[in-house]
């Protein structure tokens, strides 16, 4: 049985035996390693030939109870001492169970199968002395050779193993994290005298790739103050992967909070079955993807505010997951970067707004620009600029085009008023004011719309005979 | 076939079945005479079947077919059915296909109805062919490498079985009222079917539903232990650790509640010790284990479970003799292929000129094992 999967030991059936490179060893080798690969066992499972004694040997519709057949095969009393194969042919009467053919028995990995970033690479070895002499101080070495480094996993030169007899062994288990990608090599060193009290060196080479079990792509979208990181995970394994945990871990400056879809109504179920019935993350294999969505708040510390003009690292993702019976990896990606963020300097907010505005008569809206840099800034230039599109202006500005407005000292606010016009009636938006800074000579990006949301414009002509005992502001 | 004939070859049937002395003591044969009632030779059909000796069955139904037998049209199904089993059994599932096709349009074909027949069956209504028999339609497309006909077929037989189950429900008239019970265990039956062939083609989430479906099913505790702690080894199969150690629990719960018998015992302890199994607690694994062995030394899975954790334990060594002394000790119980399997990886392990060792293997298997032991297992 030749092993499958990417890599894995040359020689031998999947996972045992090795590469012998005789260039090194002259003569013969009393010893000889085994290697298997111990990644966890498996449940058998199988469609058991297995029947009901009742669904053989009488009609189907004979399923009366009291008919005579049945009663006969109720009398029927199932042995536990059957020393017949019994087992392999009828269904046990109590557990109907036994149908779904599993049984509850482990298999060991019958094959080296493919290993992935983030997972442990556990093998036994064992180092057999097949000839029919002791051998005797036995060196052993076992080591993980990749591109770029060599990494011990156990050397027994200080205590060396004082003898092998002829048909014994020595055995180990080695463990070692996979942190690299691509071609890796277990080599298997022992030095030892033979029979002939001759010192021989057996070295063995078993050759396996790791390849990357995750694609993780991200987008940020950022919608008004608010970050959203979409992470999409695409599983590159051939087996299915149990998300055990995917957690994003913000930057110092973040915080974050995984959104998660409503539960559809089917998961809802009864309270006791809830807890087991979780239903599980499990992305398949070969090209199965799962999506999860973060929404990131920047954390406004009033001490030390952002000074991150340009920055943009949001944080990274630990992801762990699980193969067959709980198989652990672990990855983590590299830290994931935002859009550009041009730090805002300035802040302009409607702080009062008119509850009543009559159409085509002026109405005052208090403003308040807010020094956000920790040094002075201004003059400032206060336009309502002209509009670029076809559209009327459904507000225009009275007075002054321009309104000069003193420095701003840091983290402080200056509060203004504009006098406005409205064209149109209904929800309007006081838009495109622009904030010029006359000493560095720069303008503000446009700054968000200001909606006057819970005000409404009133035509007068409608209202002023029916609401004439009414004020209006 | 007429009414003379058979009671003279009822007459011949009690008188000369073929049964060795020691199947005297197999407790089907207590009431071998009323087997044999139903059906031509059946209860040496059975003990041949129990004892995994199909390539007899297949004879002893050609030389029944040969030389005409059979009286009966009920009996010929039977041994239709027994000789479709046993040509699957020994992995002949083209010639088991074929045998099944020699039904005449069908197992639904009028001709295989109690009715059809007024002077056998005076009272009997229905189909006299084996339920086994649609199971197996059913199932042999797979074993040809036609997967999506076997679940295909498990489905429209679920929703054959429901109907009858509604029918009986609703005309069921006699205080016993339980027909309607055999139905409904045949739903269980189909239903475990199709989860086994989900669970071989790892579709985890589907086979999670259809097992919550089984579950809210009544049946009886120790029915439900056993299916939730399957329930238990899938969410173990795909990773979910903690979805497994709460179907444990539940488990417990209902085994703690019943008095017990020593397979529900072991079952809980079993599943301990997969838990500390994963957790790579192979000490108290193989302790939790060994309760099991103690309690009942034929407890394969327990036994086959505690060699595997020896091994991890890096002591190969007792790993294959805990296997190889269950061989000697319980052949019937441990034989097979899992076992087998497990014990030829150790070996390949352990020796290396492993061929030897394994050949003595294969030849003990062929003087004990039943017919359909698979003995590729060897990979010899």
């Amino acid at each position: 049985m030749v092993n499958e999967g990417e890599g894995g030991p040359s020689g031998g059936h999947g996972g045992y035996g090795g590469d012998n490179n005789d260039s090194d060893t002259d003569g013969t080798q009393s010893l000889a390693f085994r290697v298997m690969r111990l990644c966890r066992p498996t449940f058998h499972v199988e469609t058991p030939l297995r029947f009901d004694l009742s669904d053989l040997i009488v009609g189907e519709d004979d399923d009366d109870p009291q008919s005579q057949f049945r009663r006969l095969l109720q009398s029927q009393s199932s042995t536990t001492t059957d020393l017949t194969y019994t087992n392999r042919f009828l269904l046990h009467d109590d557990h109907p169970s036994d149908a779904m053919g599993l049984p509850g028995m482990l298999v060991l990995p019958q094959s080296f199968g493919a290993i992935y970033l983030g997972e442990t690479f556990c093998s036994y070895i064992s180092i057999n002395n097949s000839s029919s002499f002791e051998v005797r101080d036995i060196v052993i070495k076992a080591e993980i050779q990749t591109e770029r480094q060599r990494i011990l996993l156990l050397d027994t030169t200080k205590t060396p193993v004082e003898t092998i007899r002829a048909g014994g062994r020595y055995d180990f288990i080695v463990e070692h994290d996979v942190k690299e990608l691509g071609a890796h090599t277990l080599v298997c060193t022992a030095q030892y005298s033979d029979g002939d009290a001759e010192r021989k060196y057996l070295p063995q080479y078993f050759k396996f790739t790791v390849s990357n079990p995750l694609s993780v792509r991200t987008k940020v979208r950022v919608v008004k103050e608010t970050t959203y990181l979409e992470a999409c995970l695409e599983n590159n394994t051939k087996s299915n992967l149990y998300m055990d945990q995917v957690d994003f871990e913000p930057a110092s400056n973040w915080s974050a909070v995984l959104l998660r879809a409503d539960s559809h109504h089917s998961e809802k179920s009864v309270s006791a079955s809830r807890e087991i019935f979780k239903p599980p993350i499990l992305i398949k294999s070969g090209g199965g993807i799962h999506n999860y969505l973060y929404q990131l708040k920047p954390l406004l510390d009033e001490s030390a505010p952002m000074k991150f003009e340009g920055s943009n690292v949001l944080g990274k993702l630990q992801i762990t997951w699980r193969t067959n019976l709980g198989e652990p990896g672990r990855l983590q990606t590299q830290q994931i970067t935002g859009n550009l963020i041009t730090q805002k300097e300035i802040e302009l907010k409607a702080t009062k707004v008119p509850s009543v505005i009559i159409l085509e008569k002026p109405f005052t809206v208090c403003l308040s620009l807010t020094n956000l840099t920790e040094s002075k800034l201004g003059p400032f230039e206060v336009l309502l600029s002209l509009s670029d599109s076809q559209e009327e202006k459904s507000l225009i500005g009275v007075g002054l085009k321009k309104m000069a407005l003193p420095q701003v000292e840091a983290f402080r606010s200056l509060n203004f008023q504009m006098n406005l016009i409205p064209m149109e009636a209904g929800m309007q938006k006081i838009s495109g004011i622009t904030v010029f800074n006359t000493t560095e000579k720069k303008s503000y990006d446009p700054l968000p719309d200001i909606e006057v949301g819970l005000h409404m414009f009133l035509s007068c002509y409608c209202w002023s005979s029916n609401w004439s005992n009414q004020k209006h502001y | 076939m007429d009414l003379q004939n058979i009671v003279e070859d009822q007459g011949e049937t009690l008188t000369t079945t073929s049964m060795n002395d020691s199947t005297l003591d197999h407790p089907l044969n207590s009431t071998s005479g009323s087997l044999n009632d139903i059906c031509y030779e059946l209860s040496s059909l059975q003990d041949l079947a129990c004892r995994g000796s199909w390539r007899s069955i297949l004879d002893k139904v050609a030389r029944a077919r040969t030389q005409s037998l059979l009286s009966k049209p009920h009996e010929h199904l039977i041994y239709l059915a027994y000789n479709t089993i046993a040509l699957a059994k020994l992995r002949r599932f083209s010639d088991a296909i074929a045998e099944l096709d020699t039904l005449e349009n069908g197992i639904d074909n009028v001709i295989y109805s109690y009715e059809n027949y007024p002077q056998h069956y005076p009272n009997q209504h229905g189909s006299m062919a084996p339920f086994a028999l649609r199971w197996l339609y059913a199932e042999l497309p797979s074993r040809v490498g036609n997967r999506q006909e076997t679940i295909d077929r498990f489905y429209t037989l679920l929703h054959f079985v429901r109907e009858k189950t509604k029918t009986k429900t609703n005309t069921n008239k006699d205080s016993s009222g339980m027909s309607d019970d055999i139905w409904r265990k045949r739903e269980g039956l189909v239903i475990n079917s199709i989860i086994s062939h989900h669970l071989s083609h790892k579709e985890f989430v589907v086979c999670l539903d259809l097992i919550k479906d089984l579950i809210s099913r009544d049946s009886t505790p120790g029915s439900r232990a056993v299916l939730i702690s399957k329930l238990g080894y899938v969410q173990m199969q795909l990773g979910d650790l903690e979805g497994a150690k709460t179907s444990f629990g539940m488990v417990e719960e209902i085994v703690t509640e019943e008095k017990v018998e020593i397979e529900l015992k072991n079952l809980v302890n079993r599943n301990k010790a997969m838990m500390f199994m994963v957790g790579k607690d192979y000490v108290s694994a193989v302790r939790e284990y060994q309760e099991c062995i103690d309690r009942d030394d034929s407890d394969v899975v327990a036994i086959n479970n505690k060699a595997l954790c020896l091994m991890y334990l890096r002591d190969l060594s007792d790993s294959i003799k805990v296997l190889e002394s269950a061989l000697e000790r319980v052949p019937t119980a441990a034989l097979n292929e899992t076992f087998v399997v497990n014990l030829c990886s150790m070996y390949e392990l352990a020796y290396v000129n492993h061929s030897d060792i394994k050949k003595t293997l294969s030849n003990w298997i062929a003087r004990v094992a039943p017919d359909d032991f698979d003995t590729s297992a060897t990979r010899v």
